[in-house]
Parts: C-alpha cells; structure tokens; sequence
C-alpha cells in the first residue's frame, strides 16, 4: 500500500501551514525559551533525545518546542536532523564504574555496598496535583535546608558493582564473554532477530518510551514467567564520553550524558528448568526516564531467555521506533485514493461473483 | 616554563568551560598577539560521536547513541591545537583549539590558559561537591517492618 500521487492544493497547503504558525508564534503568551523547556520540562526533553538517539539538549528542546510539545513529533525532527550530521568518531567504551551517580536505590536489597541515594525523586510522596494559585508558584524557590555537608563522604559508590555479592555466592549466571565482539549499528543496517544482543540494546535505549513500557508490562504479566522480576539496582548520573585525543593518542573526556541505569533479575527458567541461579537484564538509556530503563532491564532479560515466544525478540528489534511506527500510522493521512478505488473494486467484484447482496 | 596540567587535562577543562570564559580570553590573546598567525587546519565542524558503552552482564559493547559535538584543528607556530566540546557552538570549539595550541607550544601565554583552566576546575569542583552534598542529604536507611 502506498500512498497516491497527487496535485494541486498548493494553497490550501499554504494556508493551513499558515495555522500551524499561529499556533506556534501567535497567542497573547510570551515566547518559550529554551532554557525554559531544558530546564523546566527537561524529562521531556530526555524522551526526545532518548528516542531520537541523539543527546542534544537545545536542539532536542527546539524541536519540543517546534512540535508543540508533541514529544514523538519531537523525536523524528531530532531524528531527521541527526541524519544531515557527519559522525565524527566514536568514544572510547565507558561503562557503569564511570557513571558519576546522583541517584542510587537497589529494590532488592535493604541495605546494599554503599547505601542507597535516593537523589531526586517523588517515589515517595503522593502524586497530586498541585494547585497553588500561580503567584505563589512563581515566586517560590527551594528550601535549601536539607543540603548535607560539601565536605561529605567521597563518591564511592561509583565503583560498586550491584551484582557482585550474587556473583560472589555463585548465584548469578554468569554470562561474561571472552570475545569482543564490534557492537551491531542499528543506525547503518536495520536489526532482524538473529541479529547480536547489541542490536537489541541500541534499539531498546532509542525505542519509544510508552511502547517499550507497555511490551515490558504485557510480556512480564504473563503466567509462562515463572519467578518474579526485581531490580537489582537503578541508578542516574553523568556517563562521559571519552575519545582518543588525535594528537597523543590518550583518553580525553570531551562530554557527558545524562543517563538512567536499570540491572534486573529473576530466577533463572525458560528455556532451560534451572531455579538454581539468577538471570540479569540490562538497561541503560539517555536522559532521566526510569520507567524506560527498568522495562528495557526486563526485556533485555525475557528475551534473553525466550526470544521466540509471542515472536517477543521480533517485537523488540521493530515494533519499537517511535519515529518510524508514528511515520507509518502518519501516512495514512496521505491520499490513498488508487489504493482505495482498487479495494473497492476487488470488493465488489467479490461481493458480484457472491450474487450480490445478501 | 613547567608544564602543570596535562595536555588531554587541559583539553577536558577547556572543553567543559562556557563559551563566556573561553572566547574573550582567545579573542583578547588574539588581539594582543601573543601568538603567531594561526592557521586553522580544520573549521568547527558540528557532528556526532558514537557514546560507546560497555555493558556489565557479558561485558560486550553496544551503542547507546549518539553526542553532539563541535571538532576544531589549528596549528600555532608549527604546533597542533584540537578541541572537541559538546553541542554546536563553533566559536567556543575554535577558540578551544587556538588555546590549546597556545599552551601546547609552551607560549608565555599559557600561564592566562592555565589560569583558566584552574578556575574552571575550581568551578567544577565546587559544583560537584555542592550536588554531592544535596544527594547524600538523600541516603535513606530504610527498616524492615517485621
């Protein structure tokens, strides 16, 4: 199916392009900055660079801005734009003990290496709507008084490895390779299962957050998985990207990234019948967005351990995309006129060969 | 002159000043000739660099996505300058590499670059602290309600 070519409308076009810029510039509000949205709405701003694969703060709110607050708007522009970029090299691999954590919780255990840090959340307090008249609002600043002492404890949490005391006890399967193999790119060759397990984790780190919430929830309350899933740890922080300086070839931190980590476990089941160890599941993605990070942890893991299933590897590698399932769904706003006109035929030639109505 | 930071140190700081601490010292290091006639080996070029990470259950790599970044090459007196800093600012990225190029020839110059540098260092020290303290005052002991 596709869609028809058509012409003419040039000023109907015109006109109703000329709407969505009175929408955009028009009204009696101020203009929104983008510092405004970068910092104000920036768990937004983190899905549109989350899913459209690129981290790009100011770009990522101008194109926020540009879609209306649409965020899989947002995320194709940002997605169109990056692939008018030049890739200019890739970082040096940087891993978890390099991620500078500001936020540190392990569900599964009280009292975990390190402590848990809450860092900035409302995990705990009740989610209401907050209706302070706006001049109250706009005035208030944060209460400053919980800060603890600049001179307190150093990182040390950084370093700690979540798993190793499971490790330790010989309860974790362990599922460390000696190879290295190159990571698959998904962004030069379309992943189709079969395809490494890099493949599936570049796609579920850039996959559309509600999507992979909801493939996560659909496959995770089924009755097949037997053992329940608890994350391990979830952390959030500064993960920096570290290239090989050109002139003496060492490591140089040129950037970071936000981003939120997920390690999840469940005993170890399908395909194999073996409660006697944990499987562990993997999620890491840009920006501060939890939820995309502990479905992704959980797929990792289902898939890992039964990817043909309900075709659940397929699903993860395709179904996924923001940009391209809503370009797919937005076609079908396009002229289709041929294709109709041919159904309709086929329809009622059927419906003729059938003697008619019935 | 002793060289007191290293060079791939110099480049992190001088990538992670703001574009108000890096372009007037470069403009006023430029107008004040310190330095030779630059040459400007490649322009600011905006693009991507893949952020490459190594996962920790089979330890393998994978693609998390992709940074934004601005790239500049200079030479100053035959000695090459690079910077590469996050986000599109092309002036900050060309200024970036003259000052490392500036530093790199061991110029009487590099004494205003280190300066800087030590205060963005200081800066980032500071503000590293400060968020360490806010999130510690968050560590929670939670109990067990038997």
């Amino acid at each position: 199916m596709g869609y028809a070519g058509v012409r003419g409308g040039q000023e109907a076009i015109v006109a109703a392009e000329r709407l969505v810029a009175e929408a955009r510039f028009g009204g009696g509000s101020g203009w929104l900055e983008l510092g405004q949205i970068t910092e104000r709405l920036s768990a937004a701003v983190d899905r549109v660079m989350g899913e459209g694969g690129l981290w790009a703060p100011e770009l990522a709110a101008r194109a926020f801005r540009q879609a209306q607050g649409d965020v899989l708007e947002a995320a194709q522009l940002l997605r169109a734009h990056r692939s008018t970029l030049p890739r200019l090299g890739y970082g040096l691999p940087v891993g978890t003990r390099d991620l500078r954590a500001v936020r540190r919780i392990s569900p599964a255990v009280r009292q975990p290496p390190g402590g848990q840090l809450l860092g900035r959340t409302t995990d705990y307090t009740p989610r209401v709507l907050d209706l302070t008249p706006d001049e109250q609002l706009r005035t208030q600043r944060p209460a400053r008084s919980g800060r603890g002492a600049a001179t307190a404890s150093p990182r040390t949490h950084d370093a700690i490895e979540p798993d190793a005391a499971l490790r330790a006890e010989g309860l974790l399967a362990d599922r460390r390779v000696t190879t290295d193999p190159d990571p698959y790119d998904i962004t030069r060759a379309p992943a189709r299962p079969g395809a490494p397990r890099s493949a599936r984790l570049s796609a579920m780190a850039r996959a559309e957050t509600g999507s992979l919430t909801h493939l996560w929830y659909m496959c995770s309350r089924a009755p097949r998985h037997d053992g329940p899933e608890i994350p391990l740890e979830l952390r959030r922080g500064r993960l920096p990207l570290r290239v090989r300086h050109p002139h003496t070839g060492r490591p140089v931190v040129v950037a970071a990234a936000r981003v939120t980590e997920a390690r999840t476990v469940r005993p170890t089941g399908r395909p194999r019948t073996d409660g006697t160890r944990f499987d562990t599941g993997y999620g890491l993605c840009f920006g501060e967005n939890e939820p995309k990070a502990l479905a992704m942890a959980g797929l990792d893991l289902l898939v890992h351990r039964d990817p043909h299933t309900d075709r659940l590897e397929q699903k993860v590698l395709i179904a996924l995309d923001g940009p391209e399932a809503s370009g797919f769904l937005e076609h079908l706003k396009l002229p289709h006129y041929v294709d109709f006109r041919s159904t309709m035929e086929r329809v009622q030639a059927v419906r003729a060969a059938a003697g008619g109505a019935r | 002159m002793p060289d007191t930071l290293t060079r791939e140190r110099r480049c992190e700081l001088l990538a992670a000043a703001e574009h108000d601490e890096i372009v007037p010292l470069a403009e006023r290091l430029l107008t004040e000739g310190a330095f030779p006639r630059p040459t400007v080996v490649k322009p600011p070029e905006v693009g991507m660099v893949v952020l490459q990470v190594r996962e920790p259950v089979e330890e393998t790599r994978f693609y998390l996505g992709e940074v934004l970044v601005t790239e500049c090459s200079v030479e100053v007196d035959g000695v090459p300058g690079w910077c590469m800093r996050e986000g599109d600012d092309r002036v900050a990225a060309l200024a970036g590499a003259l000052l490392d190029a500036v530093a790199a020839a061991g110029l009487p110059a590099r004494t205003d670059i280190d300066s800087l540098c030590a205060a963005i260092a200081e800066r980032r020290a500071a503000e590293d602290a400060a968020e360490w303290a806010d999130v510690t005052a968050t560590t929670v002991n939670f109990e067990e309600l038997t």
